[in-house]
């Protein structure tokens, strides 16, 4: 796809995430190839802007937080970003995250790889249809989630959000299956099974600590 | 190196660049970032250009985001209004250019070439010499040109620009020896000095290469 040069209001391209952000996808929506772009969008104080995460395909990372206040953390220290900061993560295994301090704190984050021609992140498609969550379309979120499986099998993130929104919808065995195809893929996911809300409904299942194995922290709902 | 770097917009240098008002804020250079390009571009008053107008001759994707402000972009043979949070994309071959239409308009700009590695545009340097020269530092800038020799030698823009440098600071042999190392380098060097004004005080030297 070629992209064509045109202009747009950060607004006209935000959608909802099951998390209460508002995520506008530039990268997607402009087309552009070069490096990945997308802003955040928290409208409490106290709300994550940027989930917890490391770049695990080697990114480097810029941050520009464009309204509110953020704080973020990195590898354990706190940094205080006011409106108009830049947060640069050059190594890539930095444990990143931020929170919003402000209502309606904006996030700019801006990525690539240092030598090497950028990719479009795989992410950026299967977090669109997390849209399905702010509207609690379940139905809608496994018809969209089982075409990208199809294209992409091998990829663990499709199969557990697959997984999530099975659980949402009730669909019980389909959730405990996908979870588990899941997790084989993508070990670490079984941590983020232990305290993921969408998963709830089926936690007690015998099964499901057989998949994602015992942990310490409680769900939120227990 | 450490894994992380943090710097306020407010904080970032101000380049005076051209006669328009165009203010360069280095964000990459400041920052080390390598994977992408990434500026900021400041107009202190209304009417202030704030984007260069320009193509991208190398290839580069561009995005801008209007970060404070309000400013009116041209875009090939659009207008197009901009205020703060709107992003405008422009392709390699669309021309494009903006003005601040309010004062402390602040532009980034993000860009890279599709499909390749990044590398870091040669012409950062060339701006940081330039603006410490505007700025009346002409030490600082003759320093960020002697690096920008150093490590690109055998680009003929380089010297060019070093010429250029020394032509308006009033060392003509200086000037004179940077320009015959571009033609030597590349002829098209010769095309370009013989309009470039900087070299109105040296074309009547019979050692001007014309």
């Amino acid at each position: 796809m070629s992209a064509e040069s045109r202009a747009a209001h950060i607004s006209d391209f935000e959608i909802g995430t099951h998390e209460g952000r508002r995520w506008a996808q530039i990268r997607a929506t402009f087309g552009i190839s070069a490096f990945g772009v997308n802003a955040w969008t928290a409208d409490e104080p106290d709300q994550i802007v940027i989930n917890e995460h490391s770049e695990d395909d080697g990114h480097e990372e810029l941050y520009f937080v464009v309204s509110g206040h953020a704080v973020f953390t990195i590898n354990g220290d706190e940094v205080d970003a006011p409106a108009g900061t830049f947060v640069f993560v050059r190594d890539p295994a930095a444990k990143r995250k931020s929170v919003a301090k402000e209502a309606g704190t904006t996030v700019l984050a801006v990525g690539g790889t240092r030598g090497k021609a950028h990719e479009p992140d795989d992410w950026e498609r299967d977090a669109h249809v997390l849209r399905h969550w702010a509207t609690k379309d379940w139905d809608g979120a496994i018809a969209e989630l089982s075409e990208l499986h199809a294209e992409r099998p091998d990829s663990a993130r499709i199969l557990y959000n697959l997984a999530c929104a099975e659980s949402l919808a009730g669909k019980r065995e389909d959730a405990l299956g996908h979870l588990r195809q899941s997790i084989q893929l993508e070990g670490k996911l079984a941590e983020l099974a232990a305290n993921d809300s969408d998963l709830d409904a089926i936690r007690d299942d015998p099964e499901f600590s057989a998949i994602a194995g015992q942990t310490d922290t409680p769900s939120p709902s227990s | 190196m450490s894994a992380y770097e943090v710097v306020h917009l407010d904080e970032l240098e101000r380049f005076p660049v051209d006669e328009e008002g165009l203010m360069w804020r280095p964000v990459r250079r400041r920052l080390g970032i390598k994977a992408f390009g990434c500026n900021a571009y400041t107009a202190e008053q209304a009417g202030d250009r704030v984007v260069e107008e320009h193509l991208e001759q190398g290839g580069h994707e561009e995005l801008y985001f209007v970060a404070a402000g309000h400013a009116t972009f041209t875009l090939g043979d659009e207008e197009v209004d901009a205020p703060a949070g709107t992003f405008v994309f422009a392709a390699p071959g669309t021309k494009r250019g903006a003005h601040a239409t309010e004062p402390g308009t602040t532009i980034l700009a993000l860009g890279a070439k599709p499909g390749v590695p990044h590398e870091i545009s040669k012409w950062e340097a060339i701006f940081a010499a330039f603006g410490h020269l505007r700025s009346g530092d002409e030490a600082a800038g003759r320093k960020e040109l002697d690096a920008a020799l150093a490590e690109h030698p055998q680009e003929w823009q380089g010297w060019f620009n070093a010429a250029c440098f020394e032509a308006q600071t009033g060392n003509r042999e200086q000037a004179l020896a940077h320009l015959r190392h571009a033609i030597e380098l590349d002829p098209k060097a010769k095309e370009w000095a013989a309009k470039d004004e900087d070299f109105d005080s040296l074309r009547d030297d019979p050692e001007f290469p014309a």
